[in-house]
């Protein structure tokens, strides 16, 4: 899949796209949904109101089906995602090792809960239970590289450089 | 990606086999084409050693390697491998077929390893390990004790064989238990074998897998055999390893479990904070199709078994087996309320099998070797190996397999090394946040782990997660910790566990902040207690455990929390500060240095200073300060 | 198949549910989620009991365990009654003006007030969504999930394809649904927000906007039917009522002249 753009307003959903995850990757089987909403996500780094409309459509599932699925799922976000998104694990192991006191001392930094978005667009805050790293814990994750035994401190510093581009 | 060149060769003149014995032809061409004294350099590149660039590591290897080709006798393979299991070293390194160890191995050692021990047949000293408090390094994998006091059954080629490549397990024995199901062996016997063994679910409940198998094989209609590898307890990361490093164990098993059950569909449902788990499956499925072992007319012998990944979208509760069917089905996945069991209606309304990834990547040595070698490992009523993830205050934080009725002494300090720091041992947490519970270890260290004894003290196995914990850790803050992560996780279909949850919640938030009242406690446990009872699934019934085992067992830190407003493990931000001991400080300056609130100040060489105002207990000078001078107050 | 309810032996058809073998034999078990028409969805636990089957005791719902062999079954034990008072204690403080919880408060004499009261309006019961479900409308659904759980429409707007059959309003146990009809518009609103807005028909007869605008395809289908239904979608009851009458008097009151009335006046 080509890399997605990273979408700083609503971006216009290509329904070819959509119809061609539907169709062509999943067969239009209802029971892969998840998963077909999965695959637009990955492509928008949300799930666009129109996409949902069409997939609702598409397969014969009523849209308060989709929705009562993207707002039970955790992994899914109707609402659009920053350009870097900075992910805490949350896991035991990180917790023990101080990642509560990282997540809160980001969202203070950043202004903004976990699960956010700068108003700037530039970051969306995500914990995630755990991301089997427990070794080199705590670990973050800023735009999928990972970050061993990550401080306060280390954290300033990432923020700072992606602040500074 | 790195494959094995010899058994790519191999596999070019192979298209699908059409009976058993062509599998055992190709895999004995492989096998004698495979020296086994040929060097081989493996790179581990499970999830942990990734996440600290072993990745990086493997590419400069690899150009290493080609780059001093000519001064090299024979040309060592360099393989990217499954998780070894000894996380908190990585990145992992050992050389076949001597089984050296390297250890925190950095991609600008590759050049100096190749020079000095691939070429010069001498130890590059600085990245051996060497065990905590020892004065010898030790060289060979089978030496440290990490992995000598280890049985590794479900492990066995995880670590050792390229998951990308079928060609690697196929060397190693994979199907060939499957091959003697299809040709041998009757799916009664099947299910015979395994009830032989003793084999019981290490999903957590524990459930005799054959007993299992032999009702849903019963049940009239089409069936499906599925596999959890949602593994949702934070902290644990034992199926991710098998699935990472060994997919082929895992299809196999399902595959032999099909073959019991009349089945020919098979899900294997994999949370997707694992892509490492998702990808590997993904491969191995369409190695395993192209040749034959999987999907139509598997080895000729007109069985048939398809199977596809599906990823979880994230919800702890899909580990629950009727709400990860609803998953499954492309739906909310929340527990049903339906007094059945999945084997007569799981997926699809259809009698289904779920077994957990490290179940059925037991099954395939079971078969081949029969249930009563199986049984001679573990006890009496846990037959077996379990595998574990130690984590948490412990030297060696990693994948562990022990038959059961392993003491928690052995693992924690025989293999695990024992706790950091000169810290004491506080408790041990197993079983997950809904399972598990913090018995004391001082007064169970010398129990056995399996699935009734650590029912006993009020804990239980679970799934194989097991957290240490040092005299730093708050009970309080570790059952607020838990609890929070349920509410977050609970679906919020049934009251108890909704309201419940988020009551205890409440309540334990409130005693970490410093605002405990009398009755707290005893509120807590009529609120467990109930959840327990009347909650409608496995999540609920399970989820005040943490609670009421941390009461039963550290009923003082509570009451310290409520009576003194005090947190005596120094974890609750508003319980405590840090000062700095004047009489020990040398003035060295290096909390200061860390301190990223700019809390910290002194001159060199005098006492320093915290200023309370500036710091947020983030805990970056204690953990820093080499002269034991910060207190918690 | 014998039932030991409460230590009194009762017969029992196979299959049945325990809460209705106690409705047969006269046992009140509370509930709440729960109404016949619906599956179960055992959410509230309100009825739950104890089961002791094979020699095995166990805490069940009522609502969905089926009975199918001899056991035995307590509906009222001491455990229970707590179990059920702190279920209540919860659900009131998540709804504090509601008349059945004050009545089940009394019976099992909840301590109100134990818990602080957060005011959702609404016991997540989950009835008004199952029966939207059920009827076809496809508006609400339990969205969210844990603490955040909520009945809402997808992405929280007000749904235009209600067909304003009312279900929910009549089937929430707390009454926190109100349907109400303005002009020509019908609105459903659920915690003081608006579910639903829809257009109501003018009777073809009176002029009048007397029923929702209902896809007439979806009632055959839900109705299980190929022909359009019997009665007539396009007058209002008070016309219809009429006309009915009217034909019914010129069948068969040939010699009575009938005054002609103005149409749209109301009886």
């Amino acid at each position: 899949m080509p890399e997605a753009e990273v979408m700083c307003q609503e971006p216009e959903v290509d329904f070819t796209l959509i119809d061609r995850i539907i169709r062509d990757d999943f067969n239009g089987n209802r029971e892969a949904m998840i998963m077909m909403m999965q695959a637009i996500q990955r492509h928008y780094h949300f799930l666009p109101e129109p996409a949902l409309h069409y997939l609702s459509q598409a397969i014969s599932v009523p849209l308060t089906k989709i929705y009562e699925v993207a707002t039970f799922y955790a992994s899914f976000s109707l609402i659009p995602k920053g350009k870097h998104i900075l992910h805490v694990c949350t896991g035991t192991a990180c917790h023990l090792k101080g990642s509560g006191g990282m997540v809160k001392h980001i969202a203070g930094k950043l202004g903004i809960a976990p699960g956010g978005t700068t108003a700037d667009k530039k970051f969306t805050l995500e914990t995630v239970n755990c991301l089997g790293a427990c070794a080199v814990s705590p670990v973050v994750v800023l735009d999928e590289k990972y970050h061993p035994k990550a401080t306060v401190g280390l954290l300033n510093e990432l923020i700072d450089q992606v602040n500074a581009e | 990606m790195n494959t094995a060149t010899s058994a790519a060769a191999v596999l070019s003149g192979v298209k699908r086999f059409v009976g058993g014995q062509e599998l055992e032809q190709h895999r004995q061409a492989l096998i004698d084409r495979t020296d086994p004294n040929a060097p081989r350099i493996l790179v581990c590149c499970g999830t942990g050693c990734k996440a600290v660039g072993s990745l990086d590591l493997l590419e400069t290897m690899q150009n290493s390697v080609a780059a001093s080709g000519a001064a090299i006798k024979v040309m060592p393979e360099v393989k990217r491998t499954g998780c070894h299991g000894f996380c908190s070293r990585g990145p992992l390194l050992t050389l076949q077929p001597e089984g050296l160890f390297y250890q925190r191995v950095k991609p600008e050692d590759a050049e100096e390893i190749v020079k000095q021990t691939v070429i010069g047949g001498e130890l590059v000293k600085r990245l051996l390990y060497k065990p905590q408090g020892a004065k010898e390094s030790i060289a060979k994998v089978g030496d440290i004790p990490f992995f000598a006091k280890q049985t590794k059954l479900v492990l066995k080629r995880v670590g050792r064989i390229d998951p990308f490549d079928i060609n690697d397990s196929l060397v190693h024995g994979a199907y060939k238990a499957l091959n003697k199901v299809l040709n041998e062996m009757s799916p009664d016997q099947v299910i015979e074998e395994i009830k032989n063994s003793k084999l019981r679910g290490r999903g957590g409940a524990g459930f005799p897998t054959g007993l299992k198998w032999e009702s849903c094989s019963r049940q009239p209609g089409r069936h499906y055999v599925i596999c959890n590898g949602d593994e949702g307890d934070p902290g644990a990361f034992m199926d991710a390893s098998v699935m990472e490093g060994d997919p082929h164990a895992v299809l196999e098993g399902m595959a032999i479990a099909a073959y019991a059950m009349g089945s020919d569909r098979g899900f294997l449902y994999v949370r997707m904070e694992y892509p490492l788990a998702v990808q590997t499956l993904t491969r191995a499925i369409r190695q395993a199709e192209e040749l034959g072992l999987i999907g139509d007319n598997i080895l000729g012998t007109g069985f048939k078994f398809k199977v596809s990944v599906s990823t979880g979208a994230g919800a702890f509760v899909c580990g629950e087996s009727s709400a990860l069917m609803s998953s499954l089905e492309g739906k909310v996945g929340r527990p049903r309320p339906k007094y059945i069991r999945s084997t007569e209606k799981g997926f699809r309304d259809s009698p289904s099998n779920l077994n957990n990834v490290e179940t059925y990547a037991n099954v395939p040595e079971i078969i081949l070797r029969g249930g009563a070698w199986y049984t001679g490992y573990g006890t009496e009523r846990s037959a077996g190996t379990k595998v574990f993830s130690l984590t948490g205050n412990v030297h060696n934080v990693g994948l562990v397999e022990v038959p059961m009725g392993t003491s928690l002494r052995e693992i924690v300090y025989g293999i695990g090394g024992g706790i950091p720091n000169k810290k004491e041992l506080k408790a041990v947490q197993t079983g997950g946040p809904s399972g598990g519970c913090i018995p004391i270890p001082k007064k169970f260290l010398d129990i056995n782990v399996g699935f009734g004894k650590l029912a006993e003290i009020g804990s239980m196995m679970g799934s194989g997660g097991m957290i240490v914990m040092d005299e730093n850790i708050c009970m309080v803050e570790v059952s607020r910790y838990f609890i929070n992560f349920l509410v977050e996780e609970s679906c919020g279909q049934c009251t108890p566990c909704r309201e419940g949850l988020t009551r205890m919640k409440d309540i334990l938030t409130r005693l970490t902040l410093g605002e405990g009242r009398e009755g707290d406690v005893e509120l807590l446990e009529e609120i467990g207690k109930f959840t327990n009872s009347f909650s409608l699934c496995g999540l609920g019934t399970s989820a005040a455990n943490p609670v009421l085992s941390t009461i039963k067992y550290f009923r003082e830190e509570y009451d310290a929390h409520i009576r003194d407003k005090k947190c005596p493990a120094g974890v609750c931000k508003p319980l405590y500060y840090y000062e700095i001991d004047p009489e020990k400080c040398t003035g060295c300056g290096l909390c200061r240095a860390k301190c990223p609130a700019k809390a910290v100040a002194g001159e060199k060489k005098k006492p320093h200073t915290i200023d309370q105002e500036l710091c947020i207990k983030c805990m970056e000078c204690y953990k820093n300060c080499k002269f034991d001078s910060i207190k918690i107050m | 198949m014998k039932i030991i309810l409460d230590g009194k032996e009762v017969t029992a058809e196979a299959g049945r549910t325990i809460l209705e073998v106690a409705r047969q034999n006269g046992v009140d078990i509370p509930t709440l989620c729960h109404v016949p028409a619906l599956e179960p969805a055992a959410m509230c636990r309100l009825c739950t009991v104890e089961l002791i089957e094979n020699r095995r005791a166990r805490m069940v719902t009522a609502c969905n365990y089926p009975l199918r062999g001899d056991a035995e079954v307590r509906t009222d034990t001491p455990f229970l009654r707590q179990g059920r008072k702190l279920i209540i204690e919860l659900l009131y403080s998540r709804c504090p003006d509601s008349t059945v919880l004050k009545e089940l408060a009394a019976r099992y004499g909840a301590e109100l007030g134990r818990f602080p009261e957060d005011n959702k309006d609404c016991v997540m019961c989950g009835l008004c969504a199952r029966v939207c479900e059920r009827v076809g409308g496809n508006v609400l659904a339990l969205c969210g999930r844990g603490v955040e759980i909520r009945v809402d429409t997808s992405f929280g707007r007000t749904a235009r394809h209600c067909i304003g059959c009312g279900a929910c309003a009549r089937i929430c146990p707390v009454n926190k649904i109100q349907i109400g009809d303005e002009g020509a518009e019908r609105t459903v609103i659920i915690y003081g927000k608006e579910a639903s807005r829809i257009p109501l028909r003018p009777c073809t007869s009176c002029g009048k906007p007397f029923g929702p605008v209902i896809d007439l395809s979806l009632i055959m289908e839900r109705a299980g039917e190929t022909k359009v239904p019997a009665f007539n979608l396009s007058v209002c009851p008070a016309c219809s009522r009429r006309n009915h009458a009217r034909r019914l008097a010129e069948r068969h009151f040939e010699q009575y002249e009938i005054e002609p009335r103005e149409t749209g006046e109301d009886d």
